[in-house]
């Protein structure tokens, strides 16, 4: 089977292992091993001790929180049930006109503001920018990823979750 | 029954019978066991990798037949080998998306009794481009010929190339005015083309007297029934072999071992779970020659995509929600929605073991008849499928590069990229004579960043992972045009930690002709349909195009005097209007206006990819190189990424670690105090929304969605609490 160490794992997400080294990575077969290293990885990173269950983007992760499972942040803000769409708890730029869509769009056609929008998610506390949508006006914010995370850990990964009081 | 050889006169009740045992036990034709494979895997699979190398080596054959530079510079032709109902075995590189099609044209031959007339014999050449037998669009044209053993049939080896002209109401095969049927070129209905491995001369001559550069297409055929020959010729040596009774075991065994290894691949690479994401598409053609108004000339398509991945390892991807059908050429069949499925699962999951049509299987999509995914009328255009068919791939793609964050394997988060504005063009050529033909360069556009690193420059498109572009020379040699710049065009990648792939934009000068008409097609300029991930921003829409009609560029070039290569970086005022007098016209949406001539100038640019991660966590050091290098520019460096650079001795560009570090302190608290809570947001919007304060298209996008959609009316309802159908007028 497979195998790298966590040094290497946690090179790789840094993105600062060797692009050699990387390349053979994609190449081979995949490390059976790689979830709980990724998680440990991870959970070195962060300042707080809640468990972390699932990360869901590049600063986001799903973690157990005392009775609950809620979506935090890296910096530790809690976006709250991991069930719900963390978007709703966060902070927002909208971007719907030409002058704020040419901040990012230097020397580019534009959308027409009219038909599309940019929304950006930002994490209240740290300012981190967790996601954009780009989207016609008026459209729902759309709630990303509702992972499976009790038949994740029960059918794929072999150890289920303890019971959880609250959230999930 | 398995291991009996198919019978010639029986292959539509072999059919049926294969898709019940399906049914029953949930495995291919009823495999339940791997019999073969577990008595000698090495044979198995060796087996298995020389049907590939028969594949491999068929195409590369056909590719040096081949006239056309789309099949002989892109490679825009893929082969496989299928079994006698018509599932693939095994399939070369190149357009993978026609593996599955393919499939679906066999199937549909033996299910409209094919058998029986015209009837299926040894030495017979089958043609199909219509998409609703099997085929993405007219353009793909696919040959297949039965594989016979002992007299029955025992397999089919199938090729299909992308032709660059195909007879439509505009040159070259991406007919962007079709807004039926009737307008695309030149069908072949699933027709019996060919006798005794030689080509119906009746049929060349239909070939010949209906394309505006039929050597591209008829070349084409042959290099295709050469390819199509020498597998089934490898095949019935390999069945010489190993023996009929275990080919025909084998062969069904490596597709149940494919749609296997789909499942465990999912079980390995993903998290089960729901996953959400959308894109649009807008399309303006409102006041363009030769529109007919049929349907509305200017139009906004939204497409979510709901994806399940299951426990069992199975991905299930609904669209329900998205637009309906229209009389415009973006129309999609279902053969081409699961081409799409097929090509994106082959590079960015089943890219080990067997890939077959097992992985296809594997899979579900929940196509909403009535929608552009699925018409319900066939008389509907197909002709520029592509425009709709790869946004929302670009959306699977990004839904699934979530998975592989979630699950660790961050090396395969990719965020794809999505479409390519076709160039077509056609009238008379530099030698006199008429010509229409696609352009293909657009093969190696910008791709998405991936979790780990910027995206690919100019090196990658969805559709065909070779993504070769061609040579300048090669194009030069079939358009009456010349090159006078291709370049990189800077910020064209979406912005983030890890930057998408730029684009590149093209400048011809038209030379030697009075008739050249261009016409663009899969062009989105209204809205972004290469999304971003984790906070990446999406790529730039697809540049307007640039013209200069009657250029003083002649009186320039004999002056000695700069001309325009590349537009410039000022959005207000392009290269052109500094560098050349004439008549200058920018057009947004697709390129459909009145024939060029000697003198013109004309630009082109393409799609970037999305961006993946926060702009601010961006490597300065990378970045200095990238502005070095025209891949980023200093204002943007520092405007967007917050990357202060200063220059060295030598007038390089350098990162200022420090400043870089202050100012973008700076640009996070003004980011944190710009935004303002997701709720107050919300709560301002939804007075918007319950008036329906939005723009004719989006009204009509929002109305059309809720009058096909329970699920998006209940959603759009839930999410503003408002009643969706009367805020739209939808009965």
């Amino acid at each position: 089977m497979t195998s790298y160490s966590k040094e290497v794992i946690a090179d790789l997400i840094a993105g600062t292992l060797p692009w050699p080294q990387t390349r053979r990575i994609m190449s081979a077969y995949k490390d059976d091993d790689r979830f709980f290293k990724y998680v440990s990885v991870l959970q070195d990173r962060v300042g707080w001790s809640d468990p972390i269950l699932l990360p869901v983007g590049d600063h986001l992760f799903i973690c157990q929180s005392g009775d609950e499972r809620v979506t935090k942040c890296e910096c530790g803000h809690s976006f709250g049930d991991y069930r719900k769409n963390w978007k709703l708890k966060a902070a927002i730029i909208v971007r719907d006109s030409e002058e704020t869509l040419r901040e990012i769009y230097p020397n580019s056609d534009l959308p027409d503001p009219d038909w599309m929008e940019i929304r950006e998610f930002i994490c209240p506390q740290c300012g981190t920018l967790h996601e954009v949508e780009a989207a016609a006006p008026g459209y729902p914010i759309v709630h990303d990823f509702e992972p499976d995370l009790e038949g994740f850990y029960r059918d794929w990964l072999g150890k289920p979750l303890e019971p959880s009081n609250k959230g999930g | 029954m398995l291991d009996k050889p198919a019978s010639a006169l029986r292959i539509r009740e072999r059919l049926l019978e294969s898709e019940r045992l399906m049914d029953e036990t949930g495995c291919y034709d009823g495999i339940t066991e791997l019999k073969l494979r577990n008595q000698d895997p090495l044979k198995f699979e060796t087996l298995h990798t020389k049907l590939r190398a028969y594949c491999v080596s068929a195409r590369e054959m056909a590719r040096r037949i081949s006239a056309s530079p789309g099949v002989r510079e892109v490679g825009e032709m893929v082969v496989a080998i299928y079994t006698p109902e018509g599932d693939a075995i095994a399939l070369s590189n190149g357009i993978m998306v026609h593996v599955h099609t393919m499939s679906r044209f066999i199937k549909w031959m033996i299910r409209n009794g094919y058998e029986e007339n015209p009837q299926i014999r040894d030495g017979d050449i089958f043609a199909n481009n219509d998409a609703f037998i099997g085929t993405v669009q007219v353009p793909d044209v696919m040959d297949v010929v039965p594989i016979f053993h002992s007299g029955k049939l025992v397999g089919w080896a199938g090729a299909v190339c992308h032709e660059l002209e195909a007879g439509g109401i505009t040159p070259g095969g991406d007919v962007a005015l079709a807004q039926e049927r009737f307008t695309e070129g030149l069908f072949v209905c699933a027709e019996k083309v060919g006798e005794n491995d030689e080509l119906r001369r009746d049929y060349v001559i239909r070939c010949e007297r209906n394309l505006r550069m039929p050597i591209y297409w008829v070349l084409d055929e042959k290099a295709k029934v050469a390819s199509c020959i020498d597998m089934r010729e490898s095949v019935k040596a390999l069945i010489d072999e190993i023996g009929l009774d275990y080919w025909m075991q084998v062969s069904k065994e490596f597709i149940e071992e494919g749609r296997r290894a789909q499942l465990a691949r999912t079980r390995q690479l993903t998290v089960p779970g729901i996953y959400r994401g959308h894109t649009f598409y807008g399309h303006v053609t409102a006041g363009k020659p030769g529109y007919q108004p049929l349907g509305d000339p200017d139009w906004l398509y939204n497409m979510p995509i709901e994806m399940e991945i299951t426990t069992d390892g199975k991905i299930i991807m609904d669209f329900e929600g998205t637009q309906p059908w229209g009389y415009h050429s973006m129309n999609c069949t279902p053969a081409g929605m699961d081409g799409g499925m097929f090509v994106t699962l082959t590079q960015h999951m089943n890219f080990e073991g067997l890939v077959n049509d097992g992985a296809w299987m594997a899979t579900e999509l929940k196509l909403p008849k009535g929608t552009w995914t699925n018409p319900d009328n066939e008389m509907v255009a197909t002709a520029t499928s592509w425009a709709l068919l790869l946004p929302a791939y670009g959306v699977f793609q990004r839904l699934l590069s979530r998975s592989f964050i979630a699950r660790g394997f961050v090396e395969e988060a990719f965020v794809g990229q999505v479409n390519s504005p076709m160039i077509e063009m056609g009238g008379t050529s530099q030698y006199g004579t008429p010509f229409g033909m696609a352009h293909f360069e657009c093969a190696a556009a910008g791709s998405g960043a991936l979790a780990i690193k910027d995206g690919l420059d100019t090196a990658y498109v969805g559709w065909n992972p070779e993504s070769d572009m061609g040579n300048i020379e090669i194009w030069e040699q079939n358009m009456p045009m010349l090159y006078i710049g291709r370049s990189i065009v800077p910020n064209s990648g979406g912005a983030g930690k890890y930057r998408g792939g730029c684009s590149f934009l093209s400048t011809w000068l038209v030379s030697k002709t009075d008739h050249l008409r261009l016409v663009t097609s899969e062009h989105s300029s209204r809205v972004f349909d290469n999304g971003g991930l984790c906070g990446g921003y999406p790529a730039p829409t697809c540049q307007k195009h640039r013209a200069v009609r009657e250029s003083n560029i002649f009186e320039l070039a004999e002056n000695g005097a700069p001309l325009a290569h590349h537009t410039g970086t000022n959005p207000y005022r392009s290269e052109l209007e500094v560098r050349l007098e004439g008549e200058h016209v920018t057009l947004e949406g697709p390129y459909i206006t009145a024939p060029h001539k000697t003198g013109d100038v004309f630009t082109h640019s393409y799609n970037g990819g999305g961006g993946y991660g926060d702009v601010l966590e961006r490597d300065p050091v990378k970045t200095a190189w990238d502005v070095e290098n025209g891949f980023l520019t200093k204002e943007a460096a520092q405007g967007i990424f917050g990357i202060v650079l200063d220059e060295d001795a030598e007038g390089f560009p350098v990162a200022n670690l420090e400043a870089t570090k202050r100012h973008r302190a700076e640009m996070r608290a003004k980011r944190l105090a710009r935004a303002k809570p997701v709720s107050e947001w919300i709560a301002r919007e939804r007075e918007r929304v319950k008036t329906a304060d939005f723009a004719p298209e989006v009204k009509k996008m929002y109305a059309s969605a809720i009058r096909l959609s329970p699920r998006f009316t209940k959603d759009f309802s839930a999410f503003w609490d408002v009643d969706a159908k009367s805020t739209f007028g939808v009965e």
